[in-house]
């Protein structure tokens, strides 16, 4: 049951779960070098056998430099955005939480254990290498100094420690790079991988050889008990003096190999500058800019009736932060292997959208620029279109705005607002869209609901259930059907089964009939922002009319929208989905589950209600209250789990490329064995209605798609209440 | 060049049935609660006919669209301007109400002629709520202009009109004069989706509203009074299923008893 699904979702400490070791190994590094008795005079000679140490400052100068360059071109095209909505220097105290949990302690990094163990060994390598050569030139060049006794044992320990660390980092990074079958991180590989992969390993390697030459013709002979502290460099010194080269070549050899680490190590520093390296500095800043509301909340276009531009078809038109985060990406591919379209074989990459949008930007940006100096007209410098050359239209409409993506982006990037951003250039500046979701944006115009041909009415689902209560503010909640919920046929028992549940719940509730209307949301979703705020602001003011305080939605894109959305027009409503107010009756005891429903079942989580507003728990619950219920979760569940392939207003488009979204997720259902899918969303429902049956043809043993709220009621009322449901029951779409 | 679109708005054909009822008394379509009336269908595809040929040509050509109905009309008028029309006219008068398409087009021609100098018409194939597609073709008649039905193509260039129609067993390319009449199909496309800047345009723009004085026309001659048609009885059609098990033991004696049935019943 719930139990069964990996809680990997709750936010993850500052200090995360793998630095413990490290602290635990370097805690047993000065436990031995508080035991060792003579560490007396235990030191070295700081820049042992070079001459002129001090170029290392010159380096270091350059490198400064450099990043003071690299930095000043990359922020001249970030200037070329426009301002946020959202302050970045509100909410610090979140954003420096967010800074140190997904920046510093890369909780999202570890989304991919393998990932999250080879880059915390190659990242707190180069931390705590750079604090061990910080204190070198401390001890070298200040008047302080503490590089000796059992400090100095303890340092040449932890030392070696982080060396051996970073390598093993590097061997995980080569085996994912070079002998795994065409991985993620392959699917944009430039020169400069190898560069930075092979450097750092040269880096690394080279340091040791620096330290084995030294040992061998010092400590090794001299203070054997000290050597054995650098215990990487003392195996090699060990090994190194079975060859028995003369003094003054090992000697030779430290000097060239000391040089040669040096270069490397400000040459690889050097790479931050030009290559993804640098996203050392951009990802925990971009973690910084994290929006500090709901992931679930798209812009909110001001003054739209007085504007000429509505979406954003020029790069300049992106925010700063947009443009910012461009620069975060290190191309590893994790939000591609997570979008639904992709999966499918559809034309949509999110890496690739950032990457073209990127490489758009490093294009035309210094041209946009010049322009603005001069007083031209920026919008017209850029040779191609950013929206339909760089990034083509069907890239836009493939985005099921699932929030994979973002979720999965270990450098923070928001894609989702930035692919709705260019889609309402498409709709409203271009009018340039397909048929299909024209033809839903059009009936949420003139009919106030997205289900264009629908033979029904918003009351059709009341008959035959007696006296349905019309809200009229003395009731406590206002239950929320939908249009999904009343004008698609399927998901009428849906909204009977709730109904019916709240009723004997004994709840305060009552519905709004005839006068419910489309809330906006697929209409905001397909980038008709200008829509969305007619009936953003039409809704709002009918719930205010009707002194709505508590809703309950069928659906959780209603639920989103309602929830994080109409605070945008000073609406601001409790909001439960059904699942979570039936969740809490079973719990209080209003409604008891005594019918024993013996059922192999599988649960989908709707991105709307799982990974976008994190109830993941009360569906389950409400499974475990269910008699006979034997849950299987799938192989992608949770804040993982796989968009149905209706989001974003595709539900009202053809889809175009190899698969469907829903054919793919309902072959992971089946993959369970169970016999019904269980979710939470009336689309999600409509999609597994339409997928299952084309990857298992045969009716019988074919797997069933309900809601949580029809599986309720069968527990609830026994089986012969609750009519079964055709299971091929036909939509309207 | 000026064109002219005829815009009629019409209670939606996407009523679901249940919601559709009439008044059988007075013979009229209860407008359904809830459901607003929308622009004719053919009459955007019509208004895509004339908008694409404006772009064609380039030039300053006007497309003035023209609406014969209630105030609520507006929004029909607004729709095609947003689409890219020009100018708006309603026909709005009490003495227009209760008359078939032969007043409709006698009004509609008054306007046209008031317009002055329109170059060509364009209709949808029918209204689609009541389908019976006259109205351009008396529209025609009352200007004596040449007339093209069922277009699925249309090109306007050096003073004629060249329309592809659709036939029941193929297609017919027609050339005529200006100024001239065509009825616009569905096979011609669908209407465009406005951009947002037309429609804050649209709704920015005046309608101007013509009565029966404006176009000089008599009261009598239009509307219920001049009406041709009488309309008998308004009803909605019931229709029954009954359903019947046909017996038999093996596919076969079920074919045959089908069979027997089917021909006793004067089906087959």
């Amino acid at each position: 049951m719930a139990g069964q699904a990996a809680p990997g979702d709750k936010p993850g400490r500052l200090v995360g779960a793998w630095w413990v070791p490290a602290l635990a190994i370097s805690a047993l590094g000065v436990y031995l070098a508080l035991q060792v008795s003579s560490t007396e005079g235990a030191g070295r000679e700081s820049l042992f056998n070079v001459a002129h140490p001090w170029s290392v400052y010159v380096f270091m100068s350059a490198l400064v430099g450099l990043l003071v360059y690299g930095l000043v071109r990359h922020a001249t095209l970030w200037r070329l955005g426009q301002p946020t909505q959202e302050s970045m220097f509100s909410q610090v105290r979140q954003r420096l939480m967010n800074l140190g949990r997904l920046g510093l302690a890369q909780d999202k990094v570890r989304r991919d254990r393998y990932a999250g163990i080879m880059h915390w060994c190659i990242f707190s390598s180069i931390v705590v290498l750079t604090i061990v050569t910080a204190q070198v030139a401390i001890e070298d060049d200040t008047p302080l100094h503490f590089l000796e006794g059992r400090y100095y044992l303890f340092f040449s320990f932890y030392g070696d420690l982080f060396g051996l660390i970073g390598l093993i980092g590097v061997g995980m990074a080569l085996n994912r790079r070079y002998f795994s079958d065409y991985h993620r991180i392959r699917w944009d590989e430039r020169f400069e991988d190898h560069l930075i992969i092979v450097g750092l390993g040269l880096v690394l390697i080279t340091g040791f050889l620096v330290e084995a030459f030294r040992i061998e013709v010092t400590e090794l002979t001299q203070e054997p008990d000290w050597a054995k502290w650098s215990f990487v460099s003392y195996v090699l010194a060990e090994g190194l003096h079975i060859f028995e080269f003369p003094e003054g070549q090992v000697l030779s050899a430290h000097t060239w190999s000391w040089w040669l680490h040096v270069s490397l190590a400000f040459g690889w520093l050097g790479l931050i500058v030009f290559t993804r390296l640098d996203h050392l500095f951009f990802a925990p800043v971009n973690a910084f800019f994290l929006r500090t509301d709901s992931p679930g909340r798209l812009s909110r276009i001001e003054n739209i009736e007085e504007r000429e531009v509505f979406g954003i078809g020029y790069v300049q038109d992106f925010t700063w932060k947009q443009l910012f985060e461009l620069d975060a990406c290190v191309r590893c591919g994790r939000c591609t292997e997570v979008c639904p379209a992709n999966l499918a074989g559809q034309p949509l990459s999110p890496m690739h959208l950032i990457q073209d949008l990127k490489g758009h930007l490093a294009e035309v940006g210094p041209d946009i620029q010049h322009a603005g100096n001069v007083g031209e007209d920026q919008r017209a410098v850029s040779p191609v279109a950013m929206v339909g050359e760089v990034i083509k239209d069907e890239t836009l409409w493939a985005c099921r705005t699932c929030g994979a993506c973002v979720q999965e982006c270990p450098v923070m990037i928001e894609h989702v607002p930035t692919i709705v951003d260019m889609r309402r250039y498409l709709v409203m500046d271009e009018a340039r869209l397909p048929q299909t979701a024209q033809a839903a944006l059009q009936n949420m115009e003139m009919r106030g609901h997205p289900w264009s041909g629908t033979a029904l009415e918003r009351t059709t689902w009341m008959e035959g259930l007696g006296d349905v209560p019309i809200f009229d503010g003395s009731q406590e909640y206002l239950y929320w059907v939908g249009c999904s919920g009343s004008l698609v046929e399927r998901n009428l028992p849906i909204t009977q089964a709730v109904f019916k549940l709240l009723t004997e719940a004994g709840s305060s509730f009552g519905v709004l009939g005839q006068e419910e209307t489309c809330n906006g949301d697929p209409a905001r979703r397909l980038g008709n922002e200008y829509l969305y705020q007619i009936l953003a602001e039409q809704l709002v003011e009918t719930f205010k009319s009707k002194n709505v305080q508590r809703v309950i939605t069928n659906c959780p894109h209603c639920f989103n929208t309602f929830k994080n959305e109409y605070p945008q027009f000073d609406g601001h409503f409790e909001v439960l989905h059904h699942t979570e107010f039936l969740n809490d009756r079973l719990a209080d005891g209003s409604l008891t589950a005594t019918h024993q429903v013996s059922a192999d079942i599988t649960y989908h989580d709707s991105c709307y209600l799982g990974r976008i507003n994190d109830v993941y728990d009360a569906p389950r619950q409400i499974l475990e209250f269910v008699p006979g219920a034997n849950v299987t979760e799938m192989r992608r569940n949770m804040s993982k789990g796989l968009c149905c392939g209706a989001g974003g207003g595709n539900m009202w488009q053809e889809e175009i490329g190899e698969r469907r979204v829903n054919h793919v997720r309902s072959e992971e259902a089946i993959a369970t064995g169970a016999d019904q899918v269980i979710s939470n969303c009336p689309f999600c429902i409509q999609m597994f209605e339409d997928g299952v049956p084309a990857v298992q043809p045969e009716e019988e043993g074919r797997l069933r798609p309900f809601d949580v709220a029809e599986l309720l009621e069968q527990a609830v009322f026994g089986p012969q209440e609750a009519a079964p449901v055709a299971a091929a029951a036909e939509d309207d779409a | 060049m000026h064109f002219v679109v005829c815009a009629k708005q019409i209670p939606d054909p996407e009523t679901p049935p249940s919601a559709f009822k009439i008044d059988a008394t007075t013979n009229e379509v209860i407008p359904a609660q809830g459901f607003q009336p929308v622009l004719s269908q053919f009459d955007g595809i019509a208004a895509e006919a004339a908008l694409r040929i404006k772009e064609a040509a380039g030039d300053d050509t006007k497309i003035t669209v023209l609406s014969m109905g209630a105030e609520s009309a507006q929004a029909a008028i607004k729709q095609v301007l947003a689409m890219g029309a020009d100018e708006g006219v309603l026909l709005q008068d009490d003495a227009f109400e209760g008359g078939d398409s032969h007043t409709t087009a006698q009004v509609l021609a008054a306007a046209i002629k008031n317009l002055g100098d329109v170059d060509a018409v364009f209709c949808g194939r029918q209204a689609a709520d009541w389908d019976m597609g006259q109205v351009g073709l008396l529209l025609a008649e009352a200007l004596e202009w040449p007339v093209a039905i069922l277009a699925k193509d249309v090109q306007i260039a050096d003073g004629t009109m060249t329309t592809t129609r659709v036939l029941a067993d193929g297609f017919e390319t027609v050339t005529q004069s200006l100024p001239a009449v065509v009825t616009v199909s569905n096979e011609f496309g669908e209407p465009r989706y406005p951009k947002l800047q037309q429609i804050m345009q649209a709704a920015k723009k005046t309608v101007t509203t013509q009565t029966h004085d404006d176009l000089s026309i008599n009261p009598g001659s239009v509307g219920a009074a001049g009406a041709r048609l009488k309309l008998e009885r308004l009803f909605i059609p019931e229709s029954d299923t009954q359903v019947e098990l046909i017996e038999g033991d093996t596919p076969e004696e079920q074919a045959q008893a089908l069979v027997a049935k089917l021909q006793a019943d004067k089906v087959l």
